[in-house]
């Protein structure tokens, strides 16, 4: 039987008036590269918000690998890594020390917290400044930086808000790759991306959500027998713009903007 | 071809930014929407009201006396009052913070002459310049109440002398921002500017022991001071006055000249500027050597006694406290507040103050550096920024994050004490034994009674506060009068117990008490752990919001 590694219930976050999230009900199984898009305002963050701990629906359940996460919240975050919006860094302290930080708040004894930062920092490119504090780190190696501490503890569930964003092209491709063998030993993992090109390439399934609604959800295969148009040949963008753009809102008019074109 | 078809006019952009300038003020006073922010704001713009105007009479008074009492040589001190605040003020103030907004205005078309003149104007919008030029008008009108033939002469020093001020204001603040670029050079800065005030204390028995031995170098360095801008003004004014042709020209002669000197400089960093100088916070990557596990290792490991959260906590918290350089800073102010009040007290117990003994004084010394040291822990989530969300990714429960950052803040509060004792002990001798066990125990009580408060207002009331940067820097005013309030009674509660002990006439009356309100403190602040963790879920969203803007 296929694990599931997701499931959200009639997930809902108000904030005020303001419907963020209205209602998600959500499927993720284990092992899958999931991609989580929506136009800006849609309810990207808030829902990865929820589902990471940062923050609390209004009403709904959440399930992560079979627990409950308002019943056992320290149990799930035992099994996640995060990287967060903002990437939430200490950012006076170096890598190195960040890492061992992270190691020890998720538990894990000092000699392999040790040995895995030291990895981490060589993998991503980060051991040549070893004193250097995160606050003088350039945007890409901050998330770098905040990928290696989403991963030390070998999460089972790995969510990423904008992971490739400031990231150079070579590291990018090292990434894919450690998150590609991620999914193979079974490792979820939830992405947050504008860049419908790289969730095209890595995910194997897709969710759409679009104010505070999820309008689609499936492989991407699925998705695109949904869409009008020859099979096969629809990409990402086509059939995002085909379930976003439905209410005419997507795409501004270039006629406006006559004196530029 | 971009639509661009005439270029605009040095007023026209000086207007434009001038507009932009004020447009940012207006937005940034309907931003203050807490309530205490905006009173705090008006409260301060009156004070600040109060002090203009009220030195604005005092140079009115200063020109009109020393004019109409032909003592017309003296006007130079006036100017050099103005030249120093007008200098001094935004050195402090400004130079706090990175401020580069005004280079951004380098990515629109300017030319270097507007890009000059905007600069100018932007030193004559600050505090201090506005203040000093009202207190030179103030002069000016002064100067011409007394007599009035002197008008155009003030008119033409005060223009002068203005843009003089001006120009080396914006050449110091210029140079100033090429040196704070660096965050390291910034906290280090703030560093030495806390301890120059923490040694300002120490300036006044200084001059009180050696007075006599300075003066004499004082006064042999006073005539060259009539070379610098402010005497020249001076002597330029009173020469016209006096229908002294030479000493006039000397005076404006001289001052044009200073004038001229700074504006080359000011126009060669603006340049500098112009042509995108960098001021990059990043440092090119330097290639090191490969380290191996073992240097990675903390250095100590006494912390292994500990669940490996809150050690992991305790040494991050440790590791802030050294690379914060103000708060690095404030660990000397007790042995030093200390060693001043020692000092001052030593000198004055057997002349003015015979009661004054180290029964009364040594309680009130530790009340004292408690208050100081226990400040923050009000606000103690100020420099965690986006890393708060860490606390909340993590598979913790937040009273062992409160726990660490408590257990370091007693670790360094006991260290504090320990050396503020020994130099207290040292200066004019320890109290009596049931006096100074009493103390300790109030110590413990107060400190521990209070850092559950603290965690609560910690977690209720967050405030944002920046690394080497005292622009903005402003606790929450919840925060604050909770501290006032909390540290009053404690303080109040703390005096009846030793006065009780007085009165009873039992010495050991108040370390009793104290004993007992101890244990109870330290029960109570266990027992709020819990439910401080539960209030933290409940309050995660306030927190991010506040510290990760």
């Amino acid at each position: 039987m296929t694990e599931v590694a997701i499931v959200t219930e009639k997930l809902t976050r108000r904030f005020g008036s303001l419907t963020a999230v209205d209602g998600v009900d959500m499927q993720v199984t284990a092992g899958q590269f999931f991609g989580f898009l929506g136009p800006n305002g849609a309810g990207k963050s808030t829902t990865i918000k929820m589902l990471t701990g940062l923050l609390a629906p209004t009403s709904g359940r959440m399930q992560l690998l079979g627990i409950d996460f308002a019943e056992r919240p320290v149990e799930v975050k035992r099994q996640i890594g995060v990287v967060p919006e903002g990437m939430g860094l200490f950012d006076r302290l170096n890598g190195a020390e960040y890492l061992r930080f992270v190691g020890q708040m998720y538990g894990l004894d000092r000699k392999t917290t040790l040995q895995r930062s030291e990895e981490l920092l060589e993998f991503m490119q980060l051991a040549d400044r070893p004193k250097t504090l995160i606050a003088d780190y350039s945007h890409g190696m901050q998330k770098k930086l905040a990928l290696a501490a989403a991963v030390i503890h070998g999460p089972r569930i790995l969510f990423l808000d904008e992971p490739f964003e400031g990231v150079d092209a070579l590291a990018a491709g090292a990434l894919k790759a450690l998150l590609a063998r991620m999914t193979e030993r079974g490792v979820t993992i939830f992405l947050t991306s504008h860049v419908l090109e790289i969730v095209e390439r890595l995910c194997s399934h897709v969710a759409i959500i679009h104010k505070g609604r999820l309008v689609a959800q499936g492989s991407l295969d699925e998705l695109r027998r949904g869409v009008p148009g020859e099979v096969g040949t629809q990409t990402l963008e086509d059939i995002f713009l085909s379930i976003v753009g439905q209410d005419g809102g997507a795409r501004p008019q270039l006629e406006e903007l006559t004196w530029l074109t | 071809m971009a639509d661009v078809t005439a270029s605009q006019s040095v007023f026209a952009q000086v207007k434009l930014i001038a507009g932009l300038r004020w447009r940012i003020l207006r937005n940034s006073m309907r931003r203050k929407s807490s309530r205490l922010d905006l009173i705090g704001l008006i409260v301060s713009a009156v004070f600040a009201s109060i002090f203009v105007v009220g030195l604005c009479g005092a140079f009115f008074a200063g020109g009109y006396e020393f004019f109409s009492r032909g003592r017309d040589a003296w006007m130079a001190l006036l100017f050099w009052a103005i030249f120093l605040i007008w200098q001094l003020f935004p050195f402090f103030v400004a130079g706090f913070g990175a401020s580069l907004e005004f280079r951004t205005m380098l990515r629109f078309p300017l030319r270097l002459s507007a890009f000059y003149i905007i600069g100018l104007a932007y030193g004559l919008a600050d505090f201090s310049a506005i203040a000093c030029t009202l207190w030179l008008l103030a002069l000016t009108a002064g100067a011409a109440t007394a007599r009035p033939s002197i008008l155009p002469v003030m008119l033409v020093a005060s223009l002068i002398f203005l843009l003089m001020n001006v120009t080396i204001e914006r050449l110091l603040g210029s140079w100033l921002e090429r040196l704070l670029a660096r965050r390291r050079t910034r906290e280090l800065f703030l560093g030495l500017f806390v301890l120059s005030m923490i040694s300002l204390q120490f300036v006044a028995p200084f001059v009180e022991r050696h007075g006599k031995t300075l003066r004499p170098i004082v006064e042999r360095l006073i005539p060259y001071f009539a070379f610098l801008p402010p005497s020249l003004a001076g002597r330029g004014v009173a020469g016209a006055a006096q229908h002294d042709v030479v000493a006039a020209l000397v005076g404006f002669a001289g001052l044009i000249a200073y004038l001229l000197f700074f504006s080359v400089f000011l126009w060669l960093r603006f340049a500098s500027q112009y042509c995108g100088e960098e001021l990059s916070e990043t440092a090119a990557p330097q290639r090191v050597a490969k380290r191996s596990a073992v240097e990675f290792a903390d250095a100590s490991d006494a912390l292994t006694a500990l669940p490996p959260s809150v050690a992991a906590v305790v040494r991050k918290e440790f590791r802030y406290l050294l690379r914060n350089g103000f708060s690095f800073i404030t660990l000397l102010i007790p042995p030093l507040m200390v060693l001043f009040f020692t000092t001052r007290f030593s000198d004055q117990r057997h002349v003015n103050r015979p009661n004054l003994t180290p029964e009364m004084f040594f309680p009130g010394m530790m009340a004292y550096l408690v208050l100081i040291l226990l400040a923050p822990a009000y606000n103690a989530f100020a420099y965690e920024s986006r890393g708060i969300q860490t606390y909340f990714t993590a598979p913790v429960r937040f009273r062992d994050i409160l726990l660490g950052k408590n257990l370091l803040l007693i670790s360094v509060l006991f260290l504090e004490l320990a050396v503020s004792i020994a130099v207290f002990a040292f200066r004019v001798g320890l109290p009596s034994l049931p006096r100074f066990l009493a103390t300790l125990a109030a110590v413990v009580f107060v400190t521990v009674g209070q850092l559950a408060i603290a965690n609560w207002s910690s977690l209720s009331f967050p405030r944002k506060l920046e690394f080497g940067q005292m622009r903005n820097q402003r606790q929450s005013g919840m925060a604050v009068l909770l501290v006032f309030g909390v540290q009053i009674t404690l303080a109040a509660l703390s005096t009846f117990i030793f006065l009780a002990g007085k009165w009873t006439g039992n010495v050991w009356l108040p370390l009793e008490a104290f004993s007992f309100l101890a244990a109870a403190a330290i029960a109570g602040y266990v027992a709020s752990l819990d439910p401080l963790s539960r209030l933290a879920e409940t309050k995660r969203e306030t927190l991010i919001e506040a510290l990760c803007r």
